[in-house]
């Protein structure tokens, strides 16, 4: 299990647990961000990520990043 | 049954295309307002075509969960209101993440018609979407649109309606065994809650939501036993196991209706975006698109129609199409080579530049250029400088007022091609027309024409930047600034979202303010309300041109310095406030959807340049209206010869308004500009900057020094922003002591920024006093203590518990 702060560009990975608070949690998943979904990194800058879940990019600071396990 | 009246709302993902649907769908039968209590848009329209049938547009929101305003507001209208149906639109590019609300919405016990837009765009990226069966598993009528290109539309329409006529409400997607189990035993606790809305408030009462009505909260802990049960056989708490559950029906609604192509392939949107977005040509992309979008709006098209705005429409006239402009100039150029660069005028001038008189050179120039435009001004600016000095040796003016006074025959406007007279020439040969007398001809065209009219110049260059803010926002690149930016903001204690609204700010800082809506968290949202006024709007454009033409001879950093300073502003204010009790904690993540990138249609763009600058024209046509009549009631009552009294040829010392800047003057000795002009100047700037400007003539800066000009100018920049603008603040912190408090923190700031540079100026220039440097540096050093000190005590603690 490593945060989606180090994932390789481009390849896929499946989301194994979110951490944070239950609100941001909510919001993630909201936006896609489920256990058990995948996840694609697109591009990345200074730690903030641009991230390819269920067809929509979205973008995500890198506290964010860091909470979301893959 | 045909004159019923039918309520459809709305409802969809951001970026999903619903506005572009709503517009489609009501055409021009759109009213915008507030949903009641809260500051979110409301949008509502006529149906084309069907004027019984109302279009509810509730805001793009990814859930019914309460995590922000909008989905809180979009839920207690679908419950409370209980509309006929709901039009869903989903974006087909993006089935998945759509079609989570879609699950929420199928619960409300309300008819749902799901809408598929771009479906050209499946179509186009390869991916198949079998309609049918789409329709057939989620039990509601499902058709495919293109809300950009308009088609289906009429059909979803329609569809809707017969949903609405029907009454059949959408069945609920079906969890798991136990779940359902679970949610039927809830539904029995729910007693005295209507049928239909029982399934809804189980799954919320079972997701333990915390904005239910008070009779359901209060049944709310008799369940906790049947989740608790439940939470234990998943090993999961009861929000995430709804929320996978909603998932999973998706991905196997999905399966077999949806072909997806070339996974894992990187769309177009994804290669602009690892250029956009890329760590090190981010910063120079985003420059580089700013410096572009303001190069063509404030110095080429929108300095051409400003001109052409306040001298022509609002000024003398205007040459209709440009005919008849270049002869008319020649014969101006003609006139002046004769009767005003005389050879007295020629040689005055050229002893002045020996002499080296401020300004001698730019009408030296002028002169050799034989341009009579540029000649008009580098006279009007420096002529009383040639006056002056030397006993008046230099002096040209009686020349140039005799060549050009009341009496001299100048080539006359009509005379060369089509000439239309600007408003205030028609106005007053109206006027003229029906004998009005002067108090009310004066009123009209010098305070009415003359101020509202100085304001309006400012609109095509506010409508041209709106155009361009609209594009960025429509193509997507708006969403990408935001990522971009969040990374250096997060350093000061603001999001990247609080970037957005300091953007638009640039244009007029009330949609700036407003745009601040996007922000979630509440601490965020209030501190970027608070600095986005910061920014040099639009408005306070004109100010900035006429310090730096004025005092600094049209320096080239005074401008930049303006935008220097407000950023300065914003970021020391985050810092600041961050490290204070009531702002304390990180800002919230930074979670935002980019959307793909795509050219927004012409239509789009002007609607909502239109929406943002209608709100200004009527801002002018209200309170600038109102300020302007004051003005001139202000300058033109007063004292003539001890005698008090209407004089349209006032002294400003003498009027109203001069004594009453007398009076408050002394606030503003320390900052160096305790000057009658200047205090109204600045009072009347809290009305609206662009009246600054008016207040002052160009030539009225005799009582200034360069540094107390600067002063004056970092002051009203910094400054609470206009009426209308703190309207904004006001309606959006929905708090009267939070903007008394935006208010208060704006002013301070202003007034500390604009005595330190006068008073530590000062002792540069060799004229400062002890006391004022002295207090000087203790401002500078309270606020350094300000900015490193620790963040607030109880913050601390929780990050250490953490």
């Amino acid at each position: 299990m490593m945060p989606l702060i180090v994932a390789d560009k481009g390849k896929e990975y499946k989301i194994l647990k979110i951490g944070g608070n239950a609100e941001v949690r909510q919001h993630l998943a909201d936006l896609g961000f489920v256990v058990g979904g995948s996840v694609c990194v697109i591009s990345e800058a200074a730690g903030n990520l641009i991230v390819n879940v269920k067809e929509s990019r979205v973008g995500i600071g890198k506290d964010l990043a860091m909470k979301i396990m893959i | 049954m045909a004159d019923q009246k039918l309520t459809i709302a709305l409802a969809g993902n951001p970026n999903s295309g619903k506005t572009t649907l709503f517009n489609a769908l009501t055409g021009s039968n759109q009213f915008v307002g507030n949903w009641p209590g809260v500051t979110v848009e409301k949008k509502e329209g006529r149906l084309k075509g069907n004027k019984d049938v109302l279009i509810e547009d509730l805001p793009g929101i990814y859930s019914l969960s309460p995590y922000t305003t909008e989905e809180v507001v979009s839920r207690n209208f679908l419950v409370d209101e209980n509309p006929d149906a709901i039009l869903n639109i989903v974006d087909g590019t993006n089935l998945e993440r759509n079609l989570y609300l879609t699950t929420q919405l199928l619960e409300l016990g309300i008819p749902v018609v799901v809408a598929v837009n771009m479906s050209d765009l499946v179509a186009k990226n390869g991916d198949k979407l079998d309609l049918k069966k789409l329709s057939a598993q989620l039990g509601v009528k499902a058709v495919e649109i293109s809300a950009l290109k308009g088609t289906g539309i009429n059909e979803a329409a329609e569809l809707a309606v017969e949903a609405a006529k029907s009454k059949k409400a959408a069945k609920p997607v079906a969890f798991a065994k136990d779940i359902e189990g679970a949610l039927k035993e809830i539904e029995d606790l729910l007693a005295g809650v209507p049928e239909h809305l029982k399934r809804w408030f189980a799954v919320k009462v079972f997701e333990r939501d915390d904005k239910l009505p008070e009779n359901i909260a209060a049944l709310a802990p008799k369940a906790e036993e049947i989740i608790k049960k439940i939470e234990t056989a998943h090993d999961d708490d009861s929000e995430s196991i709804i929320t996978n559950e909603r998932y999973e029906y998706i991905a196997r609604t999905l399966k077999g209706t949806y072909g997806k192509k070339g996974a894992g392939e990187l769309s177009t949107s994804d290669k602009i975006d690892q250029i956009v977005t890329n760590r090190w040509l981010a910063l120079p992309i985003f420059a580089l698109v700013m410096w572009l979008v303001y190069y063509v709006s404030v110095t080429t098209i929108g300095t051409f129609v400003t001109d052409w705005t306040n001298d022509g429409l609002f000024g003398d006239g205007y040459y209709l199409f440009g005919n008849g402009r270049e002869e008319f100039t020649d014969a101006m150029n003609e006139y002046y080579a004769e009767n005003v660069f005389t050879e007295e005028v020629v040689a005055n001038v050229d002893k002045a530049v020996e002499a080296g008189i401020t300004g001698a050179e730019d009408i030296q120039a002028a002169i050799a250029d034989g341009d009579y435009e540029a000649f008009d001004e580098a006279y009007g600016f420096y002529g009383a400088e040639l006056d002056e000095k030397a006993d008046g040796a230099y002096s040209i003016s009686e020349v140039v007022d005799t060549a050009l006074g009341e009496d001299a025959e100048l080539p006359a406007n009509e005379d060369y091609g089509t000439w239309v007279p600007g408003v205030p020439v028609l106005v007053e040969g109206l006027l003229d027309a029906i004998n009005c007398n002067d108090f009310v001809k004066s009123l009209v065209i010098d305070g009415i024409v003359g101020g509202v009219g100085a304001v309006l110049g400012f609109v095509p260059q506010m409508f041209v930047l709106f155009a361009f803010l609209a594009f960025l926002e429509a193509c997507g690149y708006m969403a990408r600034v935001a990522f971009v930016m969040d990374r250096i903001f997060r350093k000061f204690g603001l999001s990247g979202k609080s970037f957005i609204p300091v953007l638009i700010g640039t244009g007029c800082g009330v949609p700036g303010v407003m745009a601040s809506r996007t922000i979630e968290n509440e601490r965020d949202r209030r501190m970027t309300i608070m600095t986005t006024t910061f920014i040099p709007c639009g408005a306070k454009l004109p100010i900035i041109a006429l310090i730096s033409s004025a005092l600094f001879r049209k320096a080239s950093w005074v401008a930049p310095s303006a935008y220097f300073l407000g950023m300065a502003a914003i970021i020391i204010s985050g810092i600041i406030l961050k490290k204070t009790k009531m702002f304390a904690g990180d800002p919230a993540p930074f979670v935002m959807e980019l959307p793909a990138y795509h050219w927004p249609t012409v239509g789009n763009i002007l609607r909502s340049m239109w929406e943002r600058g209608w709100s200004f024209i009527k801002k002018a046509g209200s309170i600038i209206l109102l300020s302007s009549i004051v003005i001139w009631l202000g300058s033109t009552f007063g004292w003539t010869d001890g005698a008090f009294g209407w004089n349209p040829d006032l002294e400003l010392e003498s009027s109203v308004l001069g004594a009453i800047g007398n009076g408050v003057k002394w606030i503003f000795a320390p900052l160096g500009f305790a000057e009658i002009k200047a205090t109204i100047a600045t009072v009347m700037g809290l009305v609206a900057k662009e009246e600054v400007v008016g207040v002052f003539g160009v030539l009225d800066f005799e009582g200034l020094t360069k540094l107390a000009g600067y002063s004056f100018l970092a002051f009203n920049l910094l400054c609470a922003p206009c009426f209308a603008a703190i309207g904004a603040i006001r309606r959006e912190m929905n708090n009267a002591k939070w903007t008394w408090f935006a208010i208060g923190y704006q002013c301070v700031l202003a007034y500390a920024v604009a005595f330190v540079i006068y008073q530590i100026g000062s002792m540069f220039t060799g004229s400062g006093n002890i006391i004022g440097a002295v207090c000087a540096f203790a401002v500078v050093a309270l606020v350094v203590w300000l900015l490193v000190r620790p963040y607030d005590e109880a913050k601390t603690l929780k990050t250490v518990k953490a």
